[in-house]
């Protein structure tokens, strides 16, 4: 007598295994009834698997290895372990979730995904370590939607399966830190546990308490942690007295303690940092202010940079000379920690505080939320634009010396040409002035090498300043309004030289002080616009409007539109 | 060496394989019994228990599978004949043939 069933099967005991077909079923009991205990299945099963996936990795590097939406279970990414899961029933069922995860919008998951972390105060890190995505590309599938593969996703998505299990079973737990013993192969990862960090609620109250009082008492302080445990939990949706879940995220009065610790450092900095505004909004005006005041409250900032003379033009060349290394070093050193916007720096002459300033490092936050925070409090110049008509008369090097000598120089000054001159090329620029009452033509001449090289070292320079900030972007839009402003100030020189050529060809003698002078100062008003692009070797365009020069400002990355997965065809699909 | 069992036991014994359904194969010193399940996922499931038991005893069966229906034949070959085990084998078919 044969029946001829389906492959239906008889489950035994009801629904225990909804996923597990009826001779996987079968086969599990029976490896359970040869004695096997269910924590050896499982080990055994996490050890086989492990194997069979660096087998499956080995072939594929061996293999072609193109990407195709296809074979999602033909090369598992050996890295995520997705193997330790306790009763097969979950393992199935979490895979089971994990495929229909995949079935909807990625958009849609996405955002999921990067909801929950928020409301968990998950850190990245714990998902590009336990899924072996590369950190970058998940940060812009979560935030921007950029497509991620298939098989990638799943990754993505079985970490977030097990994540919400393991939460949901911290929650249900009545002992702590229990992480059903997954965690022994984190620890290796990240010392014990993820970083703690404030979430957004816990903040709030704690900023309402700080407003209250700064300094609380241990006390208070344990009331806070209740509250701010609270109300983690209630963001969570979770019951309140369910603080296992909260896991590395959990609110203790220490933390509250170094929280409030924290807040009086950083206001008292803060409050330091506002004592030197007075000076630095009188500078921001107008550099001619600049040029001719050197209070000495900016010296205090600047401390390792060298003083200047401002008596002495000749002298005070040779220290200019010799500190502008130092001092570039030193206002480099003084702007670099500052993540500010660079070309924000360059062009207002509102100027940014250095971070580092008189020696005292500001508490940890502040360097964070600096431009935040201090974004409207003039400080002591990053950068001093100087404007330059006022200097264009090249004979006058009282003046022009003066420029750079009477600042006290804590930062390079940009587009200085008289400065620049002296800055970027020290060594002409000396010969220049020991011949300077005789040979205007010579200095003429040099201030004719300065420009080349005065962009080249332009180009250098906000390198120079802002080592860690994104020259790309920087660099160019540094550059383009440089040129801008170069264009206006040095056309003077600029057509000094021609005048000079010409001054050659009809005069060798070359006593045209002043008709030089004359010229430079009557050019000087003129518009941009005489100046042939013959002798411009150096700015082809330089005439032109700020339009042009807009152009060669590469887009900053933040202008980007966030990427709108719907508009996208999604070849993953 | 595993033994033949011993002749007077075996008097016993057979009585209640045949109770069992376990009948002496002709020409041969080895005893038969076919089983019937529902279908193929159980006869298999049974199969692997049986293998797992055999494994475990390192004493083999000799068998055929159709779909739903196993037919086995227990023998020692070693001594040419039924041993204890394959009597203790037996028993444990029945059992896992019913489980």
């Amino acid at each position: 007598m044969q029946e001829m069933e389906g492959g239906e099967g008889r489950r035994a005991g009801g629904e225990r295994s909804s996923r597990l077909s009826a001779l996987q079923e079968q086969l599990v009991w029976s490896l359970l009834g040869s004695g096997l205990s269910k924590e050896l299945l499982i080990q055994a099963m996490g050890d086989l698997e492990r194997e069979r996936a660096s087998a499956g990795a080995e072939k594929m590097d061996r293999a072609d290895g193109e990407s195709s939406e296809e074979g999602d279970m033909d090369n598992p990414p050996p890295i995520f372990h997705e193997l330790e899961r306790l009763p097969p029933e979950e393992a199935a069922r979490q895979r089971a979730e994990v495929d229909q995860l995949l079935q909807e919008d990625p958009w849609h998951m996405a955002k999921m995904i990067k909801s929950y972390m928020q409301q968990h105060n998950l850190p990245q890190r714990e998902v590009v370590e336990s899924t072996g995505l590369n950190q970058s590309h998940l940060s812009q599938h979560l935030n921007k939607g950029t497509p991620m593969k298939n098989q990638k996703r799943a990754a993505l998505y079985s970490w977030y399966v097990k994540k919400k299990a393991e939460i949901n079973q911290q929650f249900t737990n009545a002992s702590r830190g229990v992480v059903s013993g997954e965690e022994s192969g984190d620890d290796v990862r990240k010392g014990r546990r993820n970083r703690f960090k404030w979430g957004p609620a816990s903040q709030q109250i704690l900023f309402q308490a700080y407003e209250r009082q700064k300094n609380p008492s241990k006390e208070e302080r344990e009331g806070l942690v209740e509250e701010c445990n609270r109300a983690e939990c209630l963001q969570r949706g979770v019951s309140p007295s369910q603080l296992a879940g909260l896991g590395s995220n959990l609110v203790t009065e220490v933390r509250v303690y170094n929280w409030f610790a924290n807040r009086r450092k950083e206001e008292a900095f803060r409050h330091k940092l506002a004592l030197d505004v007075p000076y630095s909004s009188q500078s921001a005006p107008s550099t001619g202010q600049t040029l001719t005041s050197s209070p000495s409250p900016v010296l205090k900032y600047s401390q390792p940079v060298l003083k200047y003379n401002q008596s002495v033009v000749c002298e005070s060349l040779g220290t200019v000379r010799s500190s502008s290394g130092e001092d570039q070093g030193g206002g480099g050193r003084l702007a670099s920690p500052v993540q500010l916007e660079p070309s924000h720096t360059l062009l207002d002459t509102h100027h940014h505080k250095p971070a580092s300033g008189g020696g005292s490092l500001p508490p940890v936050s502040t360097l964070t939320s600096l431009h935040g925070v201090s974004g409207s409090s003039a400080a002591p110049p990053g950068l001093i634009m100087a404007s330059l008509p006022s200097v264009m008369s090249l004979g006058d090097s009282s003046l022009f010396i003066g420029l750079t000598s009477s600042q006290p120089q804590t930062v390079p000054v940009i587009n200085n040409i008289g400065g620049g001159f002296t800055t970027l090329q020290p060594i002409s620029f000396q010969q220049q002035l020991h011949t300077s009452p005789q040979q205007p033509i010579t200095q003429q001449f040099q201030s004719h090498i300065c420009p080349s090289s005065f962009m080249a070292t332009m180009a250098q320079l906000p390198c120079h300043m802002y080592s860690k900030a994104d020259l790309s972007s920087y660099t160019s839009s540094l550059l383009s309004q440089a040129m801008v402003i170069a264009d206006s100030n040095s056309i003077g020189t600029l057509t000094n030289l021609t005048s000079v050529r010409q001054i050659l060809t009809s005069d060798p003698e070359g006593h045209s002080d002043t008709p030089i002078e004359e010229e430079s100062l009557h050019l000087q008003s003129t518009s941009p616009e005489p100046v042939s692009s013959g002798s411009l070797e150096l700015y082809p365009q330089t005439h032109t409007s700020e339009t042009h020069s807009s152009h060669l400002l590469s887009s900053p990355p933040g202008d980007i539109d966030p990427y709108m997965p719907t508009q996208m065809v999604s070849t993953a699909q | 060496m595993t033994k033949k069992i011993f002749l007077s036991h075996l008097e016993h014994l057979l009585p209640m394989m045949r109770n069992a359904q376990w009948v002496e194969v002709v020409g041969r010193d080895a005893i038969y019994k076919e089983f019937l399940f529902k279908d193929f996922n159980q006869t298999f499931g049974f199969m692997s228990r049986v293998a797992l038991q055999a494994e475990k005893m390192d004493h083999h069966p000799e068998w055929f599978n159709v779909y739903n229906k196993v037919q086995i034949t227990l023998s020692t070959h070693e001594c040419g004949g039924l041993s204890q085990r394959d009597i203790t084998l037996a028993t444990f078919i029945d059992q896992a043939s019913v489980l």
